[in-house]
């Protein structure tokens, strides 16, 4: 909505420039006068002290929510639902990424060849509709994440590989069986999108995970959903018989908060004026330019890293265009990152250091990787043959014009501004950058094609060395169109060595080894000049001063177990 | 004879003929546009899921099918009261319908009942406002406000209006309102904009009916302006009114995606914004049938309401057919002494016999 202001304000004031100056100084100081320093300063409490218990947290999401089928919540108003009303086998510390048990009694006996995985489940936990957690529930679950179930439009969680079957061994042991080695299975229990369900919630199909049903949807989590109205709001309350915390935290039983409900709109000035003026408690996606006046307000601002791969551009060397390793780093010559950063962000966005966030797992440093240098651009530009210009002023070789697409990522923040930056950074070397425009299902369709997107522009997030795989794997994002199974790929321009180096990633037990094999995959990456990488993503929350003990699990989704209420707002 | 029978069949029929061509358009224009919900939904690189695996999700949904195949499908389904499931959820439509559409009707005739009264208020003092002396400004910033409301984008209206009275003075809440102060400020975004047309129709044609002669008839007589007003000018004034209240029914529905957005309703307008996104056409097709069908109704119920409100229209159907009204018969008179009536002029001119019992009379009378 935000975008269309000036369009709207330019239609009101037609053409004479006077009457059009003067309309649009009206719209804008109305808006601004709103926005400003009229909503009330929060002058509540923010010294923190002993958790009370009590109290709804209200908090404002900008999508509603579409699916709670756990393989399905990356989407974050999903997966900030999941997170609070689900519990999982193991619980991943975000601060050290280390497991620890959690529904589980101990960490998972692993074969030597991470093949097999033994879990002892923990006594006494419910689910809210009252049924117990038991080993062969827990199979069916996992059968059910590890398999999917396309009869029900229930897909495969991806970050489940190699999923062969469960093994219910006796009444507190289960064992989890893949065909091949699957070294991020421990971690990937951990995960919200592995977060368990009640048999009866198993049975559903993916419109009884929709909007509509949220009250069937029965877990084992601190919360537990109560009641819904489609499209506005979702609330759970707290489970009092909660009595199986992650024995690592210091806050064990019930929850503090009594309830927490999740409010949808679309309108982001309507969220952001909602938690200033005190109506709501906590928003989600404060954009980078409003972080100066929610911290101005008194309120507190939190950026969570999201610990994944970082926001980047991928380019697609399979297009003839980018087949050539100097045109790449050219690219990645003539584009000013810093500049990036510091125009559209703020310090919350640290400049990338590597293809992963410094506190991935994974990650290495090849920060000096990325150097601005327009004239070395150029240079190499002209030594790949880009030597003569159009009457525009782009490169033109064999009468084929310089000319990429990239499309807008529209989950990421700002990514049309950055694009726009980039377009015209591109513009000084002499390459054309159009932006693919279009909403959501446009952008992901495009983007399949290498014909319509070249350069790719994405983030993921997932704590664990898979999300490696993830992002760069042909089999599944394939940000570079790689797969050796595409209708396009008999021409021999298939680089099949990333996804052998994945592989070997994916295959590999130990988990110094691991590290090893993550660095070699980015080290090729790099080397090859495939990938650049902008900042470490964050998710930017605000909450008022009377929030305490806000947490995020290790990719940002909120947790709110332990998070607690004083006073009014 | 007030209603027609045949007429009232006829436009039925019509109204059948218009939802049906409304379907096949938005169904054939849904289907010209590249990609599909099922591809907006699962090919999403985030899912992870393989080119076999949403062949398998296609073919399990029927979306690979030809157009006209799942074109009658789709047609035989709503014939039958199946509008299908959301691409995006997988509820079944109507559920998602049935739950958006009362908080929409509901936002709908608030909305439109407000216009009604801020179009009428608006207009008539723009036409009866004093012509001089020291307020004669007011009379004229009025009629100009229509051209200002209509200028008002209807998001920043929105957004204006929760800054202002929600945020900034907290009248109503917007986190947690009561039914009624949910109502309150949405309603006043929907009306202002919707009262333009209104309004400037209503403007124009009270100062026409000012001019005609029969007023001037009237004022002759001595009747007062109130009198004037409610007798003679806002019967007449009224019809071009009611015109254009059928039309801006559909600013009404296109009101409801901005206003319901902005202010969180879940109602038919949040839904088609979000189905656009997702490409969502089962929900699509339903709200551009339900929308049909509303304005189809209501421009059916303001043609049958012309003859209720301006008797002028109440006979033509039954004379038409005759052979011409040279024998000056009995309805056509009766009609036009009505019609002189409604407007405070007496003809006398009841039938021959009075005529001639008048005559009569005047004859002997000296």
């Amino acid at each position: 909505m935000t975008d269309l202001r000036p369009t709207a304000s330019a239609r009101v004031a037609g053409h004479d420039l006077d009457r059009r100056s003067i309309l649009s100084l009206g719209l804008g100081f109305g808006t601004l006068i709103t926005l400003s320093a009229c909503t009330p300063r929060d002058t509540g409490t923010s010294a923190s002290g002993h958790p009370v218990r009590g109290g709804v947290l209200t908090y404002f999401e900008p999508q509603t929510w579409t699916l709670l089928y756990p393989p399905s919540v990356g989407f974050y108003p999903n997966g900030g639902i999941m997170n609070n009303i689900s519990a999982r086998l193991l619980w991943q510390d975000p601060e050290t990424l280390e497991l620890h048990p959690w529904l589980a009694t101990d960490l998972p006996e692993i074969s030597a060849d991470a093949t097999t995985y033994t879990f002892t489940i923990r006594d006494g936990v419910t689910y809210s509709d009252g049924t117990p957690l038991t080993p062969a529930n827990v199979a069916r679950n996992f059968d059910l994440f590890g398999r999917g179930d396309e009869a029900r439009t229930l897909p495969v969680s991806e970050q489940i590989s190699n999923y062969e079957r469960s093994e219910v061994l006796d009444d507190r042991r289960v064992r989890f069986h893949f065909s091949a080695p699957s070294p991020g299975f421990a971690q990937a229990t951990s995960t919200m999108n592995a977060g368990l369900l009640a048999d009866s919630t198993l049975a559903l199909d993916a419109e009884g995970f929709g909007p509509g049903g949220a009250t069937r949807i029965h877990t084992c989590g601190p919360f537990h959903i109560t009641d819904e109205t489609i499209g506005q709001k979702l609330s759970v309350r707290a489970r009092e018989d909660y009595d199986w915390a992650p024995p690592h935290l210091a806050h064990q039983g019930r929850a503090h908060l009594d309830g927490i409900d999740y409010l949808t709109n679309n309108e982001y000035s309507v969220r952001i004026g909602a938690v200033l003026s005190g109506q709501a408690d906590g928003v989600r996606d404060v954009q980078a330019p409003d972080e100066s006046r929610v911290s101005e307000h008194g309120l507190r601002l939190y950026a969570k890293a999201t610990n994944g791969i970082n926001n980047s551009i991928n380019f697609r060397f399979r297009h003839a265009l980018l087949a050539d390793v100097s045109v790449r780093r050219a690219l990645i010559a003539a584009i000013d990152r810093q500049e990036i950063v510091d125009k559209l962000f703020t310090p919350n966005y640290p400049l990338a250091t590597g293809l992963l966030a410094e506190g991935a797992m994974g990650y290495t440093d090849q920060s000096g990787s990325w150097v601005h240098d327009p004239d070395r651009a150029d240079r190499l530009l002209d030594q790949a043959g880009w030597t003569e210009r159009n009457t525009a002023g782009y490169r033109v070789k064999d009468g084929q014009t310089l000319a990429l697409a990239v499309n807008i990522a529209l989950p990421q923040p700002r990514s049309n501004e950055v694009q726009t930056l980039i377009q015209q950074q591109l513009r000084r070397v002499g390459v054309h950058l159009s932006i693919n425009p279009g909403d959501q299902s446009k952008q992901t369709l495009d983007a399949l094609e290498l014909d319509t997107v070249q350069i790719y522009h994405s983030m993921v997030a997932r704590a664990d060395f898979d999300n490696l795989r993830s992002n760069y794997s042909s089999a599944n994002r394939d940000v570079f169109l790689n797969g050796p199974d595409r209708s396009d790929a008999d021409d021999g321009s298939i680089d099949p060595r990333i996804d052998e180096l994945l592989d070997a990633l994916a295959a590999e037990p130990d988990p110094g080894k691991r590290q090893q094999a993550a660095e070699a995959v980015q080290d090729y990456l790099v080397e090859q000049a495939y990938v650049l990488p902008f900042f470490e993503e964050p998710q930017v929350f605000a909450f008022r001063r009377r929030v305490h003990g806000f947490a995020t699990e290790p990719v940002g989704r909120p947790d709110f177990y332990s998070t607690w209420l004083t006073g009014e707002r | 004879m007030i209603l027609d029978t045949r007429y009232l069949l006829l436009r039925l029929g019509q109204a059948v003929l218009v939802l049906l061509l409304a379907f096949t358009a938005a169904f054939v224009l849904l289907s010209l546009i590249p990609g599909d919900g099922l591809t907006a939904r699962f090919a999403d690189p985030a899912l992870g899921l393989s080119s076999e695996q949403i062949t398998q999700i296609r073919e399990a949904t029927g979306a690979d099918e030809s157009w006209f195949s799942r074109y009658l499908l789709s047609l035989t389904g709503f014939l039958t009261g199946d509008f299908g499931y959301s691409v995006q959820t997988g509820a079944a439509v109507s559920t998602i319908i049935a739950a958006a559409l009362p908080s929409t009707a509901v936002l709908a005739v608030s909305g439109f009942l407000t216009a009604l009264v801020l179009a009428v208020a608006i207009a008539v003092a723009a036409t009866y406002g004093p012509a001089t002396g020291p307020f004669a400004w007011v009379r004229r910033a009025l009629d100009s406000v229509p051209s200002l409301f209509i200028s008002v984008p209807v998001f920043w209206l929105g957004i204006l209006l929760i800054q202002v009275f929600s945020f900034q003075f907290g009248f109503v809440s917007v986190v947690s309102p009561g039914p009624a102060e949910a109502l309150v400020l949405p309603t006043l975004t929907v009306a202002v904009p919707l009262s333009a047309p209104i309004t400037q129709v209503l403007i124009r044609s009270i100062t026409e009916v000012q001019a005609s002669g029969f007023v001037k008839v009237t004022t002759a007589k001595g009747a007062s302006e109130m009198w004037m007003l409610v007798h003679t000018v806002a019967r007449n004034a009224v019809l071009p009114g009611l015109t254009i209240i059928g039309l801006v029914f559909g600013e009404l529905v296109a009101g409801a995606v901005v206003t319901e957005t902005v202010f969180g309703r879940n109602g038919i307008g949040l839904i088609t914004a979000q189905a656009v996104t997702h490409r969502d056409n089962p929900i699509l097709l339903a709200v551009v049938v339900i929308a049909t069908f509303g304005y189809v109704i209501i421009n059916l119920a303001v043609d049958l309401l012309y003859p209720v409100i301006d008797v002028r229209l109440r006979t033509q159907r039954t004379t038409a057919s005759g052979k011409g009204l040279k024998n000056s018969d009995a309805s056509t008179r009766s009609a036009l002494t009505a019609t002189a009536a409604s407007v405070g002029v007496d003809l006398d001119w009841t039938d021959d016999t009075a005529a001639e019992t008048s005559t009569e009379t005047k004859a002997t009378n000296p």
